[in-house]
């Protein structure tokens, strides 16, 4: 018997206490962790059609449309596909993918989550935070240090 | 009976009397009493009703986010209570699926049972403020047998679904029912000793004589302070009767899906919900009536009413508190609960009782 | 580490020696394994060999069965264990004919067997004599062919009908005299804890037989393993074996055994940062067992399930922090971690911490709300009673098997990355039933708690210059062909294995997952036989299975 008032306190105590845990979303945006990664953001300038995203790969989320010259001519992600492992954006010597923090997408059918160069370029930062400079501590192990200024439009 | 009879119970106004004077409806003779009476449980099954709706889609919500440290719903409206009207509209527009080995007329019956049966009840309740229907002398033996007839439609509704879990479930309510409803009346009966009666107005009257007078404050002699031993007594076995926590067996989500109800959609399972509700209500409408003074509260008569829903309102917060906090028994240890332990309490409970009331007398 | 009262024997080679002379002219030949030494055994030896390695040589662990086809021959591996010393190992190698892929069956000696030869019935097609059911257990009655065997066509239709599988002669079994109801439960149930379907006989309403279905959820893991690098395209997946929470500990499973058996050195740092992870994921999974145990006990609106899911979210912010995803995190790589402690550390530091140091108040508040409560006694004490002997017969691992009292746990009995050094209890309880499990994991996040407590400390004081998260391992990894090894992990729901055959290329010949849950719900039946629905609801939930491990 005490047992069982002890369980009904400790749940009143919460009843009266009025805190809660739960936010309001979408009111409330969630804080996201700097290295939390979301939907992919490409930058055609800097790559360099290695095809070493391509090929890492887990689940051939990533297809990569080149003519006989070499030149990039595609760059499809299926962000639906996509299992987010980041390991496109960990092979790229050139930092030209990056997994942005955007996790809010939807689209009506799933095909319209396979996204051309254009729209990857698009994709916008999450609370403008660029993942690029909150990542740098820890890019040097894995990257080589990119050059000047990045732009991804 | 006509609005000119001497009135019995003291002041005791019945609603289909007042209705009667007020409309002139009195002057018909028979039809006009008939379409008053009609009038009145017009108006309480609405209220009941209305409560429910707001009880079901939202204040259980708001109450169980309370004890989870949740906000619940708080976009449509004044802290979310439109919701109802968006309940109400998703619910009633849904198809209503019926089971193609259903036995169909006792299939579409079981939810007017399980509501109607609940609703039945309120008529003997003195709610105060003169609402207040009938008062027949046999008013608490009238409410326990009215409420007993829900256990038939959940046997129905679990029967005619057509489901193995749908007949678990209705099992489980009738056995539970059964264990139960035995403790729950002959816990009533202790109080009919007290009142000398099984009239609902002359209980909540004599309720109303104080127990200890300390001057500036007196405490009246409730029978839930009189003999809190029948009172809780009486709670637990209600609880039985409702179906919740730690006895909502017949539902038990986790094991049987819904159990009686697993098969009900759209308008029957709004019926049946609001049926489950209403009996929570009427629940603590007895408990009100029979143990908490019925409509007596401090302030003048015509609070009566605010009073009874507010203790109507107590029980159902704490069914909504042991749900959070209680885990459910097992069938086999409900029913050994049932007839092992509330049955013997009961009659002890009620053997004291009668030693005390002729002590007094 | 707690203990060290396991005596090794003071030379391994005694020890196969040993097992040599036991097994006499029955080893055909040797063919050891990286984690053990291997005999070739003849289909028809099987039950003879294995008898005598319990009960004479003790190993009463069969930890996994793994089959397998070659180009010339079909085999099945019996990985043996010993439950007071895991790592005396010993693999048992059944080699059968192509053309008649027929061998003896493990069942009658380790009861654990018949989940695990019908699973490689079913994928790769080797038939098991004496077998008491079987049948495909993963897969659709009506699937066609055996996937992972050579011979399988891709292009053929899989799935017929049922119309067309069922045989038409076949009698129907319903039996008007009977008093019992067939009941499905699942797999559309609330307290299957994902598509489970337990197919259950009921006299009035006590359990007279069930049988757990389960396949529902397979996604062919171990064949995307197969297709994926060593390197880079395997670690992904584990998070989404035991998807619930304990992404990190799954992935240790994987990265030890590729580190073994690619012999890579992983730095000293890196195995205490998994070590921190993956005690964190186990805080976070015991919490969602907790929470799914009391609604199947409590009911739908129980508060405690809100509250275990809090501190869940708390763990889970600082997985998110540390790996950048919440639940499928790929943060282990082969020789290491993907990253370092975020920076600022000290917040991140400060940020676990404050963690660790509300939980105790957390878990007092939980003893007030779940142990003590009588009705939750009765509810839970002397139900679903596993005894020890059984649970070992069905390879039981995990809070499952500390709750009945089986001293086992990984961490401590073969250790791995930076355990060893850490001071932390084992916890073992002797109740065998419900409520056991229950205070088993409940007394596990605390232990968990103290080694994450202890990992902050070293990682506080750990000097700024000898960082390193990853050791220099090669972008494509060749192990030798035919090197083949199991290891194990401590998982959360009990010892998570990884088998890898290497076959020269950088992609696994044959790549098999031991998963807890898969032996741990196979002891379900022995739990509620002859107890009520609700104790079969509460058997299944203190279990804690995930779907995703056991179907994988």
């Amino acid at each position: 018997m005490i047992g069982l008032l002890k369980s009904m306190a400790t749940t009143m105590k919460h009843a009266l206490s009025g805190s809660t845990f739960t936010v309001e979303y979408p009111e409330t945006a969630p804080d996201v962790s700097p290295r939390f990664r979301g939907v992919h953001k490409f930058s055609q300038e800097r790559c360099i059609w290695c095809r070493q995203c391509e090929n890492v790969c887990p689940n051939d989320t990533i297809q990569i449309v080149m003519d006989d010259q070499r030149n990039g001519e595609q760059y499809n992600l299926h962000i639906g596909q996509c299992i987010y492992c980041r390991l496109c954006e960990e092979v790229c010597p050139v930092d030209a993918i990056l997994l942005t923090q955007n996790f809010e997408f939807t689209a009506d059918t799933k095909h319209e989550f396979v996204y051309n160069k254009e729209q990857l370029k698009a994709v916008p930062w999450y609370k403008d935070i660029d993942p690029l400079e909150s990542r740098e501590p820890d890019r040097g192990a894995w990257i080589g240090e990119g050059e000047g200024e990045v732009d991804y439009q | 009976m006509s609005a000119v009879t001497p009135l019995q119970n003291g002041d005791t106004v019945l609603l289909p009397e007042r209705i009667a004077d007020l409309t002139g409806l009195g002057e018909f003779g028979v039809a006009g009493e008939l379409l008053a009476a009609f009038l009145g449980a017009f108006v309480i099954a609405n209220l009941m009703m209305a409560m429910t709706g707001v009880a079901g889609p939202w204040a259980k919500r708001k109450i169980t986010a309370a004890f989870t440290d949740r906000i619940a719903v708080n976009h449509l409206g004044p802290a979310g209570i439109f919701i109802i009207v968006a309940d109400a509209v998703r619910l009633l527009s849904k198809e209503n699926i019926i089971p193609e080995n259903a036995d169909r007329p006792a299939y579409d019956l079981a939810p007017i049972v399980i509501a109607g049966s609940a609703l039945l009840g309120f008529a003997v309740i003195p709610m105060g403020s003169g609402i207040h229907l009938a008062d027949p002398e046999v008013g608490l033996v009238f409410v326990f047998a009215v409420a007993g007839i829900a256990s038939i439609g959940l046997v129905m509704a679990g029967y005619a679904s057509g489901n193995k879990y749908s007949m678990l479930g209705g099992l489980r309510a009738v056995a539970q029912n059964v264990a139960y409803e035995i403790p729950l009346v002959v816990t009533g009966m202790s109080v009919v000793l007290f009142a000398g009666s099984l009239q609902m107005g002359t209980i909540v009257e004599a309720q109303a004589q104080p127990l200890v007078d300390l001057g500036v404050v007196s405490i009246p002699s409730w029978y839930a302070l009189v003999n809190p031993f029948a009172f809780v007594l009486f709670l637990i076995a209600n609880f039985a009767e409702v179906g919740r926590n730690p006895f909502d067996m017949p539902e038990a989500p986790a094991e049987l899906i819904a159990g009686y109800q697993t098969e009900y959609s759209s308008v029957y399972f709004v019926l049946v919900y609001l049926g489950e509700f209403l009996h929570i209500f009427l629940g603590g409408a007895i408990i009100a009536t029979i143990f908490l003074g019925g409509p007596a509260g401090p302030g003048p008569a015509e609070l009566g009413i605010v009073w009874f829903l507010l203790k109507i309102w107590a029980v159902f917060l704490l069914t909504q508190w042991l749900r959070s906090a209680i885990p459910r028994v097992r069938i086999d240890q409900l029913i050994e609960i049932g007839w092992k332990g509330l049955l013997v309490l009961s009659f002890a409970n009620l053997a004291l009782t009668a030693a005390i009331v002729g002590v007094i007398a | 580490m707690s203990t060290g009262t396991e005596s090794m024997p003071e030379d391994a080679t005694d020890r196969v020696d040993e097992l040599a002379d036991l097994l006499g002219s029955r080893a055909l030949t040797r063919e050891d394994h990286v984690n053990a030494p291997g005999f070739v055994v003849n289909p028809g030896d099987v039950q003879d060999v294995l008898f005598d390695l319990r009960e004479k040589a003790g190993y009463d662990h069969c930890s996994c069965v793994t089959a397998q086809q070659y180009e010339d021959r079909f085999e099945t591996i019996y990985h043996l264990k010993k439950y007071a010393d895991p790592t005396d190992e010993v693999s048992i190698v059944v080699p059968t004919p192509l053309d008649e892929p027929v061998s003896q069956s493990a069942e009658p000696v380790y009861r654990t067997a018949d989940w695990h030869e019908r699973e490689a019935y079913d994928l790769v097609g080797i038939e098991y004599e004496d077998h008491p059911d079987l049948r495909r257990i993963l897969l659709p009655e009506t699937w066609q062919g055996h996937p992972l065997s050579a011979s399988y066509d891709q292009e053929k239709p899989q799935v017929v009908t049922l119309s067309e599988h069922a045989n038409p002669l076949e009698p129907d079994h319903e039996d008007p005299e009977s008093d019992t109801m067939f009941l499905n439960v699942g797999p559309h149930h609330p307290a299957t804890h994902g598509v489970l379907h337990v197919k259950t006989v009921l006299d009035g309403e006590t359990i007279a037989h069930i049988e757990p279905d389960i396949g529902y959820l397979h996604r062919c893991e171990e064949q995307m393993c197969q297709q994926g690098t060593y390197r880079h395209q395997i670690m992904p997946y584990p998070d989404r074996w035991d998807y619930v929470s304990s992404g990190l500990l799954n992935e240790w499973a994987y990265a030890r055994a590729i580190e073994d058996l690619a012999e890579i050195e992983v730095p000293e740092y890196a195995q205490i940062i998994r070590t921190l992870g993956s005690e964190l994921c186990r805080i976070a999974s015991h919490m969602l067992a907790l929470g799914t145990f009391a609604l199947d006990v409590y009911g739908e609106f129980t508060a405690t399930f809100m509250y275990t899911f809090r501190d869940r979210e708390l763990v889970q912010d600082i997985l998110e922090d540390l790996t950048g995803q919440r639940m499928m995190f790929n943060y282990f790589r082969v020789g290491g971690v993907a990253w370092d402690l975020p920076e600022p550390r000290e917040e991140f530091f400060e940020q676990t911490r404050d963690f660790l140091d509300e939980l105790p108040a957390k878990v007092a508040e939980y003893n007030d709300l779940i142990t003590t409560n009588e009705i939750f006694q009765t509810r839970c004490i002397d139900t679903g009673v596993l005894e020890p002997d059984v649970a070992k017969d069905y390879g039981c691992t995990g809070p499952v098997a500390r709750g009945s009292g089986v001293d086992y746990d990984l961490r401590r009995d073969d250790p791995y990355g930076y355990y060893e050094n850490l001071e932390w209890d084992v916890v073992t309880r002797d109740g065998c039933d419900n409520y056991a499990r229950v205070l088993c994991r409940m007394e596990e996040v605390e232990e968990s708690a103290k080694i994450v407590e202890q990992c902050l400390d070293v990682l506080e004081g750990w000097p700024e210059d000898d960082r390193e998260v990853q050791a220099n391992v090669p972008r494509t990894l060749k192990p030798d062909a035919d090197a083949e090894v199991y290891r194990a992990v401590e998982a959360a729901k009990g010892e998570l294995g990884i088998y890898i055959r290497s076959d020269g290329t950088d992609k696994p010949g044959r790549f098999k997952i031991r998963s807890p849950c898969f032996s741990n719900l196979q002891a379900l039946e022995e739990m509620s036989q002859g107890e009520y629905i609700p104790d079969l609801i509460a058997s299944l939930g203190s279990l804690d299975i995930v779907l995703g491990e056991v179907d994988r």
